[in-house]
Order: structure tokens, then C-alpha cells, then sequence
């Protein structure tokens, strides 16, 4: 009893599923879908998978795993380096204290849940952006990504929660 | 979705709460290191961008693998929804063709004049080779900025700020090279500004990306307002792109503010093709040059 944690090592190789699905999650979000000027309607699929996987599986999406994602995520956006990171593990920190809370509530508790999240960490992102760039930073086009985020993450999750039933 | 029910989910809460200690401590490392990366950024020590360009080539081969049947969905969409009116679409592109034949002999007449009268006037020859022609592979910003990826980098001799267009007019100009792939800021981004001039009345301005689809007009040199509908193309100023490339056109005026929308970005980007143009070292400029200029607005002009 001294160690209970289901980690990855104790899942096999499933147990990197979660952080293999979430960096290609993260591949997806670079596609090149829609016209040129709005390329902004792409949801945060990373968030979603984190926000989904630390909901089900918190254990094998660890901290160093969220970091790496969203580190990787700041250099193949081109976003400041930091940014990403700190919303994943935001994320992971606020699943592990709050999950106690929705954990066994309805579906669409746990989609209030993330959507009240991600309206925090986008907020806080656009806070960020404008103080590393020393001006007011435009609301709309972080608001229309979380709109696009918030409304996403039904069907992602639904695919999520197939496949985890699948493999996890 | 389905409900997080506790036969499902196998991590004991009490396991948790047991290294909740150091799963803290971890925590509070990792806001650390963010906050630390962010105020590089902020100050302009961030990662260098040869390791962001790097990063991008990891990244392209599963991009191109995966973008292959994105590309022929949207085809095959875009066919489908256009088989409806292939025949009254048949019959404007016949008369279209007509009437480009007639505009055809007229151009052919006035490049062939155009070119007499540049070798009696010994002008020096204004065409733009292509450094690369390339393929967009991925975007980039979210909600933040606005780039994308080519399929181009140092190995297809691209260089950095090198102007990038499409055969509507300019798309942005290159940020960062990696081996295989190159980053372009899109002249939609907040960050970026273009010299243009408005056609016909010549007035020189500044467009700056608003991070959505319209622009802004600004520092224009006379207070007369544009027409809705006018076009705009690069003036050259500044060295950053070549003169006479269209950029866009006035959308509107609200509050006197001007928006103008791009010709290049409305459609989904495809082939780009990278401009050998070469910008302007700052010695190039003459000090009394830079003294008479007019004032630039705060940022990088042209970038």
C-alpha cells in the first residue's frame, strides 16, 4: 500500500494514451482550416483534452506532461513561450482540487465546469498578452475562441470518452 | 460526454490527496517557470527564433500527413457544392473569355511598349523573382496572432522578412526559417504594418493588423477620407516590400476610422509564392534621408 497511484508505468502503454492524444490534439489545431484571415475559429482542442483527460484519468497527464504540451504548443503557435503551459497546468491544478466537487454529476455540470474554467484562463491570457506587449490586446478574437472552444468541447469529449472507453 | 461515475474512474481520490505535497510543490514550479519564460518574452530575451523555426520543422511531416485529407475533403466539397451551377457557371466564363481575349492583345501591346520605352529610358527592370513557391502546412497565433506555416525554409533558400504573396496580392512577409519550414506573420496581425498608397489619388498611409480580418488605415498624409471600394497597394516605403502589389481594399469608414479588407487573405490560402526582394539594411538609407522622413508610428514598419 505504499504507492497506490495508477501511473502511466502501471497503465502499459495505454497509460500514454491521454498525453499522446493531447499532442496530437495539439497538431490538429495547426491545420490549416478556414480562410486566411480568420483562422481564429479553430478550438483549443488542448485544453479540452487536458481539461477531459484530468476529469478520468488525472494520474496519467502528470504536471511535467501538461508543461511539455503547452510548451510545445507556445513554440508551434508562436505564442509566448510560458503561455500555454500555464494555462495546462492551471487546468490540472484546478481539475485535482475541484473534481471532488462535479465528480459523478451530469454531463452537462462537468461542460459548466470547463466553460467557467476556460472563461478564467482566457481572461487571464488576454491579461498576459497585453501586459508582454505593453498595449491593450484585441477582446474579440479571444472571446470568439472561447465561444468556439466552449461549444466544442461536447462533441471532442464525446469522441474522448469512445475512445477512452476503448483503450483506458 | 458521458458522467464521471466512480466505477470508471480508477485514480482513489486518497491517492492524491496522499502526494498532494509534492504534486503542490511540482505545481508551483511550473507557474514559476512559465511566469519566468513570459517575462523573457516580455522583455524581449524569449527563446531565440531559431528554436521556435526548429520546432516547426519537427512538427511538418505529421502536418502535411494529416492536412492531406483536410485538402481533399475541401475539395471535393468545394466541387460538389459547385457541379449545381456548372452550366451557368460554363457560360459567364466563355463570355469572360471573350472579353479577356480583347484585354489579352491590349496587355501584350502595352508590356511590348511599356518595355521600349524602359530600355529608351533606361529604367531598371521592376520584376520580382521568386525565391520558392510553397504550400501552406499549418497556422499558427490562435487567438493571439496571426501566422502560418510554408513548406519552405533555408533549404529552399528562403530568407527571413522576405516578402510572401499569393495571386491575389501580399500575404505577409517570412518571421522565422527553419530547414523545411518557414513562419509567415500575416498582414492581418496586430504586430504587423505595410507602407501602401491608395490608387488613384496616391495618398501614402500605413495599414496595421487589427488580429482579425479587417485592417486599419492610419498616418495617412492628407486628411482626405477613401472611397469605400478603392484599392490599395504597397508603396515600397521603408524597403520592407516591393512597390505595386495589391493589398487590399477600403471596407469602411466608421467614426472616421478606415478598415480596409485584404484580397489576399479572404480565401483559403494554398500556394504562396516567397519574393526574392531583399529589405533595405539601414545603411542604405542616407542620414539626411532619415532626418527629413516622416515620423513612423511606434513598432516595425513593414513588419
Amino acid at each position: 500500500m505504499k504507492n497506490l497511484r495508477p501511473n502511466m508505468t502501471r497503465f502499459g502503454l495505454p497509460g500514454f494514451i491521454p498525453l499522446l492524444i493531447t499532442l496530437l490534439m495539439a497538431i490538429i489545431m495547426l491545420l490549416p482550416i478556414g480562410t486566411g484571415a480568420a483562422n481564429v475559429t479553430m478550438p483549443h482542442l488542448v485544453l479540452i483534452s487536458v481539461f477531459y483527460y484530468m476529469s478520468y484519468r488525472p494520474l496519467l497527464l502528470p504536471y511535467g506532461a501538461c508543461a511539455f504540451v503547452g510548451f510545445m504548443l507556445d513554440l508551434w503557435l508562436d505564442v509566448p513561450l510560458g503561455m500555454n503551459m500555464a494555462m495546462l497546468v492551471l487546468t490540472r491544478f484546478f481539475v485535482l482540487n475541484q473534481l471532488k466537487h462535479y465528480r459523478g454529476k451530469s454531463a452537462v455540470f462537468q461542460w459548466g465546469t470547463f466553460g467557467l474554467l476556460t472563461v478564467v484562463l482566457y481572461t487571464m491570457s488576454w491579461a498576459l498578452m497585453s501586459m508582454i506587449n505593453r498595449e491593450m490586446w484585441p477582446v474579440v478574437p479571444h472571446l470568439t475562441q472561447w465561444l468556439v472552444t466552449l461549444f466544442a468541447y461536447a462533441p471532442v469529449a464525446l469522441l474522448l470518452g469512445r475512445f477512452r472507453k476503448a483503450f483506458l | 460526454m458521458q458522467e464521471i461515475s466512480s466505477r470508471t474512474a480508477r485514480t482513489p481520490i486518497g491517492a492524491m490527496q496522499r502526494v498532494g505535497g509534492k504534486g503542490r510543490l511540482v505545481f508551483y514550479f511550473y507557474i514559476a517557470l512559465s511566469a519566468t519564460l513570459m517575462t523573457l518574452e516580455a522583455f524581449g530575451a524569449g527563446a531565440p527564433r531559431v528554436i521556435r523555426a526548429y520546432a516547426n520543422d519537427i512538427v511538418l511531416p505529421v502536418l502535411i500527413l494529416l492536412e492531406k485529407p483536410i485538402d481533399a475533403s475541401q475539395k471535393l466539397f468545394e466541387r460538389l457544392a459547385g457541379v449545381s451551377d456548372v452550366f451557368l457557371e460554363n457560360q459567364s466564363l466563355r463570355e469572360e473569355n471573350e472579353s479577356l481575349k480583347l484585354w489579352r492583345a491590349s496587355a501584350q501591346q502595352l508590356a511590348r511598349e511599356n518595355e521600349s520605352l524602359r530600355r529608351m529610358l533606361k529604367v531598371p527592370v521592376s520584376h520580382i523573382p521568386a525565391l520558392a513557391t510553397a504550400r501552406v502546412v499549418g497556422v499558427g497565433g490562435g487567438a493571439f496572432e496571426r501566422s502560418i506555416l510554408i513548406n519552405a525554409g533555408s533549404k529552399d533558400t528562403i530568407r527571413r522578412n522576405a516578402p510572401v504573396v499569393n495571386e491575389e496580392g501580399l500575404v505577409g512577409r517570412v518571421l522565422d526559417v527553419g530547414y523545411m519550414s518557414s513562419r509567415v506573420l500575416l498582414i492581418t496581425d496586430l504586430n504587423s504594418r505595410v507602407p501602401v498608397r491608395i490608387d488613384g489619388s496616391g495618398i501614402l498611409a500605413i495599414i496595421e493588423g487589427q488580429n482579425s480580418q479587417l485592417l486599419k488605415l492610419t498616418f495617412m498624409n492628407e486628411d482626405k477620407i477613401p472611397a469605400v471600394g478603392e484599392q490599395l497597394f504597397t508603396s515600397g516605403h521603408g524597403g520592407a516590400f516591393p512597390a505595386n502589389i495589391p493589398v487590399g481594399t477600403v471596407h469602411s469608414v466608421v467614426d472616421g476610422q478606415i478598415f480596409v479588407e485584404t484580397t489576399a487573405l479572404m480565401t483559403r490560402l494554398d500556394f504562396l509564392r516567397v519574393l526574392d526582394y531583399q529589405t533595405l539594411p539601414p545603411e542604405a538609407v542616407r542620414p539626411d534621408e532619415q532626418t527629413a522622413a516622416p515620423a513612423q508610428p511606434e513598432g516595425e514598419t513593414g513588419s
